[in-house]
């Protein structure tokens, strides 16, 4: 099922013959004349990295976005999961009636195993990879995806550690001397309400921002399928790497923690509405219920304070505990009013009351849409550093929950060397990291 | 060494005799006579009911805070707790160079056993320090209010819903009487606080939009465990190490934590209508450390919209961070022990005196019983035990839940089912999401 397509030297790549299609295109237009776009140029071709439930999520999500969209090629660690993960897709395109023939992936655009992700982006057909592998394995994704020079759509988180958090950033920053689009799957910031919400706070309807909340907390997740992953592993002979990999929500080197994992789309908000990432963290946290060796080594709850560098103090609090209340939402607080936002509602109380009721597209969709038009049209959207920073911001409050320390944002950006990875990337043995202890685990 | 005293009927009570000299003897300084004043008729006696640590040092600290005050009986639950208790007083008397003449406790009047307070009360004492562990706190000031006595109480002054009302009952009859009830929340009687919280108060930081008040401590436990004794039975183990079981301290975010969020509602000026939080017990597992938490972190709703982030921590090796942040709309207040300033359009800063705020809580409420001004702080500190209480609760069973309920509703009681040396289980700790709400 492997193949390995070597880019031919010298042949202009879809993504270079995109961009200047767009340009000419603009051009003609001004002079009157489209007859430059050749037939099937206006195909976007995509790559999947990682067709788990997110990456065929994704890749029917980019279909629907926008026309002339085929997904040409997928990668995925495990063989079982990249047949699940057509399986879902080609379910979902007929549930929503999507042509066929926008899935083009034959048996030699389909990789597995560790190295799948590089035999995608080497694909010279490729115009952009949806990145949708465990959040761990996106820096060095990103970083093979923008060097092969492709547009990319990354999920979210975009790394566990400050190391991969750097490692975002530099490649962020080629992409955009490189003129590539990358969008992340925070797609609050594709989300009609939340734009508009934002732009109000941006443009001073709530005041100075002086306080905010926001929070994530739910209900158990995955807790079949993570009890599940432990009877497989006896089983069925996985190795520990494999039964991390398939088990990853709830392995810290691999997730993040679901402060990092889930939590970062609240956190990105506030720091969204801020401007700005904090500059300090102080918080609590703890496994209290899920404690079982079928979870990993993740903890089960978070409260961390953030302070801003404008003094501004947010509590972020997030927990998935079985039984628990739920409360999924931002609350932005400034001298001036209020703002609420959730994932289907906003409104700014105060002097300048608002309530969103405008049409608020499926932001799934609408992220790949941006992209999309952002490739198109020759202006690349590039979100890697924010949510990076983002990211960034949760894995500091996650650092400060594991040690008991208040942690400042410049020693975990420059100083810390806290690093996840595992010491090689192949099927065996992997002990797993203790549980962190705070007032014991050691800031690294 | 326990003996009752029996307060004789149709003596007259020396609260009555004080208020009363303190009526006449205003009018006789008004005539320009003070010699209505009879030798000895301007002592405060003092009964101390809980003479461990904080028991024997509030003890100093009324001896301390005004003339006149003598330290006449004593009640606790332990014999061997009463004699250290006494040895650490004398002590800290010596140190301290105060008269020996203010110690007039006898072996008649020091009590011990579960029914001590009920002693020290009919003891022939004007006033009375509570400083037992809180869950007792609500009997043992039900019983002096009802016997008419002047009241010092340590915080908090509950553990559960059900000790809170009674509290808030007590606080109303006390206040129907006359009756000084003072609490050792002390941020109340210290001189940045009070002058923070004036400017809060007039409006200098706005409207307040939020706080954030902390009590991490950076340590397992204020004081360490004290390892059960083969002879010991379940009652005596929990007793001694009080601050480590739900039912006796409420965990440490009502023992400890409670100051600041008292900070919190005086700032806001009203309690919290909702509480959402998640805690638990990470790191101090042992079954030493009974079924208390080891942090939480609450948000609390208040009326006016304000959300306050409250976080506790106990746990060795952690940060350290005890103060409190009031965010207006037009600028913010920090308070901690030992400063307070204001950030913003009223910025300020205080350098003015700050008087040990452990004696002048005393010197507060013995002024008020002298002058026949009774200060009653019950209500008030109720309502803070209750907030820490409804934190709690939320952190324990992971619900949001309303003050209302908590307050009207809830049935919690952690009392055991009798007050005598046998066995006790020891309840579960806490899961949130399996916890019932009662």
């Amino acid at each position: 099922m492997q193949k390995k397509q070597n880019k031919k030297a010298g042949e202009v790549s879809r993504r270079d013959f995109i961009k200047t299609s767009a340009a000419v295109s603009a051009a003609a237009m001004l002079s009157g004349t489209g007859k430059i776009f050749a037939a099937g140029s206006d195909k976007m071709r995509v790559g999947v990295i990682g067709c788990g439930g997110r990456g065929s999520g994704a890749a029917v999500n980019c279909i629907t976005s926008s026309e002339g969209v085929e997904i040409v090629a997928i990668g995925e660690l495990f063989e079982d999961r990249l047949e699940k993960g057509i399986n879902r897709i080609k379910e979902r395109m007929e549930e929503d009636k999507l042509p066929a023939d926008k899935f083009k992936v034959t048996e030699e655009t389909c990789f597995v195993g560790f190295d799948a992700y590089q035999k995608v982006v080497a694909l010279d057909d490729v115009d952009m990879v949806i990145i949708a592998t465990p959040p761990h394995f996106r820096p060095m994704q990103l970083e093979a995806a923008i060097e092969a020079g492709k547009h990319v759509f990354m999920e979210k988180p975009v790394a566990v550690d400050p190391g991969g958090i750097r490692s975002i950033i530099a490649t962020s920053e080629i992409a955009a001397q490189k003129g590539l689009s990358v969008v992340a799957g925070t797609q609050r910031q594709h989300q009609e309400h939340y734009l508009e919400i934002l732009r109000r706070i941006h443009k001073g309807d709530i005041g100075e921002i002086v306080a905010a909340q926001c929070y994530w907390n739910m209900e158990g997740l995955w807790l079949e399928a993570a009890k599940n992953n432990l009877i497989n592993k006896e089983k069925l002979g996985w190795s520990d790497m494999e039964y991390q990999i398939r088990n990853w929500l709830f392995m810290v080197w691999l997730s993040g923690d679901h402060i990092v994992e889930q939590h970062v789309h609240n956190i990105d908000v506030v720091n969204w509405a801020i401007g700005s990432h904090p500059i300090k963290a102080m918080g609590v946290g703890g496994r209290e219920v899920r404690t079982g060796p079928e979870f990993g080594n993740v903890f089960d709850h978070f409260a961390i304070e953030f302070e801003y560098p404008n003094g501004a103090r947010v509590l972020s609090m997030c927990r998935q505990t079985e039984g628990c209340i739920r409360q999924v939402s931002e609350r932005v607080i400034g001298t001036k009013g209020s703002t609420y936002t959730d994932g289907s509602v906003g409104y700014i109380e105060g002097q300048n009351a608002f309530k969103f009721e405008g049409e608020s597209p499926n932001p799934y969709v609408q992220e790949h849409t941006d992209l999309i038009a952002s490739i198109r049209g020759g202006n690349a959207l590039n979100e890697g550093r924010r949510v990076a920073e983002s990211t960034m911001t949760a894995i500091m409050g996650r650092m400060s929950a594991y040690t008991g320390r208040a942690l400042s944002w410049d020693w975990v950006m420059n100083a810390s060397k806290l690093d996840l990875s595992p010491p090689k990337y192949e099927f065996g043995d992997l002990p797993m990291r203790p549980v962190a202890v705070p007032g014991k685990t050691k800031l690294v | 060494m326990a003996n009752k005293a029996n307060k004789k009927a149709d003596e007259v009570s020396r609260r009555d005799f004080i208020k009363t000299s303190a009526a006449v003897s205003v009018a006789a300084m008004l005539s320009g006579t003070s010699n209505l004043r009879a030798g000895g008729s301007d002592k405060i006696r003092v009964g101390v009911i809980g003479f461990g640590g904080r028991g024997s040092g509030a003890a100093i600290d009324c001896i301390k805070s005004a003339d006149g005050v003598e330290i006449t009986a004593l009640g606790e639950l332990f014999e061997d707790r009463l004699e250290m208790g006494i040895k650490r007083f004398k002590e800290k008397m010596a140190e301290e160079k105060l008269s020996p003449e203010t110690m007039k406790f006898t072996d008649d009047t020091c009590f011990v056993g579960f029914d001590a307070y009920e002693k020290v009360i009919a003891c022939d004492v004007d006033m009375v320090i509570l400083a037992a562990p809180p869950h007792f706190r609500p009997a043992h000031l039900k019983a002096a209010v009802e016997a008419g006595k002047h009241v010092f109480m340590e915080k908090p002054v509950g553990v559960d819903p059900v000790g809170v009302r009674s509290v808030i009952a007590s606080s109303q009859l006390a206040e129907q009487k006359g009756i000084s009830v003072v609490a050792g929340t002390q941020r109340h009687h210290q001189a940045h606080y009070l002058e923070l919280m004036k400017r809060v108060h007039s409006g200098q930081i706005g409207e307040i939009v939020a706080a954030q008040c902390y009590w991490n401590s950076g340590n397992m436990a204020p004081w360490g465990v004290r390892e059960r004794q083969p002879s010991w039975t379940d009652m005596e183990w929990q007793c001694k190490n009080w601050f480590f079981f739900v039912w006796l301290c409420g965990d440490h975010i009502v023992e400890q934590h409670l100051h600041n969020i008292d900070a919190v509602n005086w700032a806001i000026g009203s309690h919290p209508i909702q509480a959402m939080g998640v805690g638990g017990r990470e790191v101090r597992t042992g079954p030493e450390y009974g079924n208390i938490f080891d942090h939480f972190a609450i948000e609390y709703e208040y009326a006016n919209g304000a959300r306050v982030l409250s976080m506790c921590q106990q746990i060795e090796g952690c940060h350290r961070q005890v103060s409190e942040r009031v965010v207006g709309t037009k600028g913010s207040l920090y308070t901690d022990g030992a400063l307070g300033y204001i950030e913003g359009q009223n910025a300020y800063k205080y350098d003015g005196p700050n008087p040990n705020p452990y004696v002048q809580e005393h010197t507060d409420l013995i002024a008020s019983i002298r002058t026949n001004k009774p200060l009653n702080e019950g209500r008030r500190v109720a309502e803070s035990t209750m907030t820490a209480i409804l934190g709690r609760t939320s952190a324990y069973t992971g619900r949001a839940i309303k003050w209302d309920w908590v307050m009207n509703a809830s049935k919690l009681d952690l009392s055991p089912p009798k007050y005598e040396f046998g066995d006790l289980p020891v309840r579960p700790v806490a899961v949130p999401g399996k916890t019932k709400l009662v």
